[in-house]
């Protein structure tokens, strides 16, 4: 540090060394009286000598190791770069089902501009009934694709007629929309850009307006400072800087903000090295890419490219006149003058901005009045530059620090291609706000009182295509998708009756007992779980027990396959926690994040692979290395056939039980599905697939206090609204299930012979069960006793807590 | 030692008597057949192309550029060109076969199950190729199988 001192010292130090060498004169003198004494003027003169060439080594030094330092930052890697993260590129191709609303929106959302005329990448517009997208090139995770123009054509709410760049083709795809980034603690982000991306009118109005000289100066300028002093002694405070740009970005990128003249020497020597190392034209580059123009929440805006973005929603080559003006003028204050909240000062300062281009004849005067006319336009909020979905960056990020260092994915620039889906993104968001403040005013609750979580998964490859952490979407806290806990309630049940299915000893038309339930726990205590409308229900074929989700019916049925199995049968769908043997698990004292119970759920969804929601697609380096690609995994846990009988009674849930309600608004019941509700109704779920995506939805109180909805009032409205957004596609079977007769014993029967019902069965299991109209009279035992003897024989000690 | 020498002719009569019984009947055994057309396709498998049959126009294309890239000996990105086809039609029986038999070239063996299976949960009898299919799933699952036996 002391060396850094030095330079300030300088002038004030001629006198100290004056007196501390009169004073030793003085001493020395009577040591040695034979010396003559040298006159004091001699004496000072040889030791400002010394002290001048100590002084010169000194800053000498200090210069070297300044040269190093800057040296070893300003070459290479200037800046540490966010991950950037990606949605989905939006796959376009004959027989896609799409609305052209979608379209739309996924392509506003991904900046691209309504037109008249398409002529340049980044615009779309009409051509009759077809519509014309000039693609922008894009390096994607697997192949770098050029600007090219794509021409489409819709027929009945599906993509018709497909052709790029004139050429009939099978498919295209537009490049997916950037939805966020990972940011170091600092939360810097910048897009980088090299000097001849961009505009030329750009530059010189940056050098016009901050530093004129630029092209002139070593790093400072003389006559700048003195300028600005005069300015400034002028109008009695300080208006102008004497900066010049190399200054300010040695102040920026290697200083902080302290006003001291310390600092400001080390800026001035600095801005002098860096001209001696590196070009004008360096300097100007990253002076473009390190200029901060903004805050969006926590992130700051750092660089041209990325302002251009955050403000007008366009590349920086696409901005016109007024919005370069605009941008070069806020560099004196991005807040000050921001557009968003100061359109007023934005557009005053603008004019300056462009006066100072006329005046230098960068610009004519023409042009000048016509960029003047000009209102301030900026993105609509909403945009991409503004656009973040907290909950699925989470969920990113988390997914990523298994195979990432945070610190990687934070500083150098990754790309992450994800599986967000932007447009069922946006339905969640808003189904689930809209709905919530519904339910709340419906509760006559405070606004904020509600609080709700969704998932919604693809069926088949457990891609996460869009996740709600909060009713406050764009909230970057607690995300309680993931990190809730909650219990899930009768989204227990399907494990339990899959247990009885795989058991080989039941199938939907077994009949099982309603009956109060009572179990002592090995303390003595007692576990009476009652139905939610209190009633006993009685004997009844077992898909209804899950259908109208009866609590005693159920947790007879668990007791009597056994605990263990279930607990078995929760550890091979996915569930990945200790799940305590209780009788209570039975109907859900479990607790899961929303998450958690997608996993769980997908199972079912994917015909039996247990399946992670995965996140992220590929991962690339900045300059497009593939570091990793992530492909579908999962294992086999159940037969397909096994889970498409148990789907049958998902479905039946829909056709007659607690989620009716969806088939009349979808006019089909091929939804699988399961509402849930915990004790004193603390949480509300529902879970559903069709044949294209499963949606988990949550909701509930943060304070864990009870609200007056269930699963079927409270969460399945938010997963109705999401599905109408983004298209039902009915539910086609797995595998080809076994139908029979039965009669009201259970039994598979010839309709003919008082059959009252048709059922599923276990392929290739019939010919074991079917029995003839003889063998059909009330004298045949009901399944039932069947099971219970069974299960008597071999029951442990559970079976003889039932009573 | 005679007595050695007699057991050990018999036996050894006995084994090949064995030996031949079997093949003397193979040429008429269907299975035995099977297993010869299954060589067949084994042997292919150079000749297998992942763009080969009739696809939805989309998956063609992906189909074709997998192609490309294994034929590149880029199995990483014939993989990621797969898995774009598999998004487009999730349920396609021929596209899980070509990702599986991709994984087992590159010795991506636990993939190779999993999807195999799925292979099989979406075959539908209605498929063009439906035989050939099925007999392609089967047989990587064999041969799969007596990789990991080993």
């Amino acid at each position: 540090m002391s060396s850094t001192k030095k330079p300030t010292k300088a002038t004030p130090s001629k006198n100290k060394p004056k007196a501390k060498s009169a004073a030793k004169a003085k001493k020395a003198s009577p040591a040695k009286p034979t010396l003559k004494k040298p006159s004091v003027k001699k004496r000072l003169w040889s030791w400002s000598w010394r002290l001048g060439i100590i002084g010169l080594v000194a800053l000498s030094s200090w210069l070297v190791y300044l040269d190093a330092q800057l040296r070893s930052q300003f070459d290479g890697n200037k800046w540490t770069l966010p991950a950037k993260v990606y949605a989905r590129p939006l796959s376009l191709y004959p027989g896609l089902l799409i609305s052209p609303q979608q379209l739309k929106a996924e392509l506003q959302w991904n900046d691209y501009k309504a037109v008249t005329h398409v002529t340049s990448p980044g615009t779309y517009g009409r051509e009759g009934s077809d519509w014309i997208i000039y693609r922008r090139a894009f390096s994607f995770a697997d192949r770098n694709e050029g600007a090219v123009k794509i021409r489409l054509s819709f027929s009945a709410g599906r993509i018709d007629e497909l052709s790029v760049a004139g050429q009939s083709q099978g498919l295209a795809r537009i490049e997916p929309q950037y939805i966020g980034g990972i940011f170091p603690a600092h939360h810097e982000d910048r897009e980088l850009i090299a000097l001849q991306d961009v505009p030329p009118e750009l530059v010189a109005a940056l050098v016009a307006v901050e530093d004129r000289a630029f092209f002139d100066h070593h790093g400072i300028s003389i006559r700048g400072i003195l300028r600005a002093m005069k300015a400034n002694v002028a109008a009695g405070r300080t208006v102008q800087g004497g900066s010049t740009l190399t200054q300010q970005l040695v102040k920026n990128f290697f200083l902080t903000n302290e006003r001291s003249l310390r600092r400001k020497v080390k800026e001035a020597f600095m801005a002098l090295l860096l001209e001696l190392h590196y070009s004008k034209e360096d300097i100007l580059q990253a002076y473009l890419n390190e200029v901060y123009l903004g805050q969006s929440g926590r992130r700051s805006i750092h660089g041209i490219a990325l302002a251009s973005r955050f403000y007008f929603a366009k590349n920086v080559q696409q901005l016109d006149l007024s919005e370069v003006a605009l941008l070069v003028g806020m560099v004196k204050g991005p807040s000050y003058y921001n557009p968003f909240r100061k359109p007023d000062r934005a557009r005053a300062r603008r004019d300056v901005v462009l006066n100072v281009m006329e005046e230098l004849n960068i610009i004519s005067s023409a042009q000048r009045i016509n960029a003047q006319g000009k209102g301030i336009k900026v993105a609509e909020s909403g945009r991409a530059g503004q656009r973040e979905y907290p909950a699925f960056i989470q969920l990113v990020k988390r997914q990523l620090q298994t195979d990432y260092r945070l610190q990687d994915l934070q500083n150098t620039g990754l790309r992450i291609f994800t599986t967000l889906d932007p447009w069922l993104q946006h339905a969640t968001e808003k189904s689930v706000q809209q709905h919530v403040t519904k339910l709340e005013k419906q509760a006559g609750y405070k606004p904020r009182t509600l609080e709700a979580a969704a998932v919604v998964t693809s069926v088949d490859g457990a891609e996460v295509r869009a996740i709600v952490g909060s009713r406050r979407v764009r909230y970057f806290g607690f995300n309680r998708a993931l990190d809730a806990q909650r219990s899930i309630g009768s989204l227990a049940k399907p494990a339990v009756y899959l247990t009885a299915l795989s058991s080989g000893r039941y199938n939907w038309s077994s009949i099982v007992d309603d009956k109060p339930v009572s179990v002592a726990g090995q303390d003595g205590s007692l576990w009476q779980p009652r139905n939610y409308d209190k009633k006993d229900h009685g004997k009844m074929f077992m898909v209804d027990a899950l259908a109208r989700s009866l609590n005693q019916a159920t947790a007879r049925l668990g007791m009597k396959i056994g605990i263990g199995q279930v607990v078995e049968t929760f550890e091979r769908l996915g569930v990945e926690k200790t799940i305590p043997p209780y009788p209570s698990i039975l109907l859900g004292s479990l607790s899961m994040s929303p998450l958690q119970a997608t996993q769980m759920f997908q199972t079912y969804a994917s015909g039996g692979f247990a399946m992670k929601p995965r996140a992220i697609q590929a991962l690339t380096t900045s300059d497009n290395q593939v570091l990793t690609s992530y492909a579908l995994e999962g294992r086999q846990a159940f037969s397909p056939a096994l889970i498409e009988n148990l789907r049958y009674g998902m479905q039946q849930v829909v056709v007659q039980g607690t989620g009716k309600r969806l088939a009349r608004a979808f006019n089909t019941t091929k939804i699988a599905a399961k509402t849930g509700t915990s004790d004193e109704q603390r949480d509300a779920w529902f879970a559903g697939f069709d044949d294209r995506h499963l949606g988990v939805i949550w909701l509930g109180r943060d304070d864990n206090k009870s609200m007056p909805f269930t699963g079927a009032s409270g969460a399945l409205p938010i997963w109705q609204s999401i599905f109408k957004q983004s298209g039902l596609e009915p539910l086609t079977p797995l595998v080809d299930l076994d139908w029979a007769w039965v009669n009201s014993y259970g039994l598979a029967i010839d309709e003919d012979c008082g059959g009252i019902r048709e059922m599923p069965f276990m392929p290739d299991s019939l010919a074991a069960r079917e029995v003839s109209c003889d063998a059909a009279k009330p004298s045949t035992a009901p399944q039932i006793d069947g099971a219970e003897k069974e299960t008597n024989k071999r029951s442990g000690s559970w079976f003889d807590w039932l009573f | 030692m005679v007595r050695l020498v007699v057991l050990v002719c018999t036996l050894v009569s006995l084994l090949s008597a064995c030996s031949i019984l079997p093949n003397s009947h193979s040429e008429h055994d269907p299975r035995r057949q099977q297993s010869t057309e299954d060589n067949a396709l084994l042997a292919q498998d150079d000749l297998l192309h992942l763009d080969e049959g009739e696809h939805h126009p989309a998956v063609q294309v992906l189909l074709t550029q997998a192609e490309q890239s294994r034929q590149q000996g880029d199995a990483k990105q014939a993989l990621a060109y797969l898995d774009r086809a598999r998004q487009i039609q999730p349920r396609n029986s021929a596209i899980f076969y070509r990702q599986a038999w991709m994984n087992y070239q590159i010795g991506e063996l636990q993939q190779v199950q999993q999807l195999l299976q799925r292979a099989q949960l979406f075959l539908r009898s209605s498929v063009a190729n439906y035989e050939v299919l099925q007999r392609r799933i089967r047989t990587l699952q064999n041969q799969l199988k007596a990789k990991q036996g080993h």
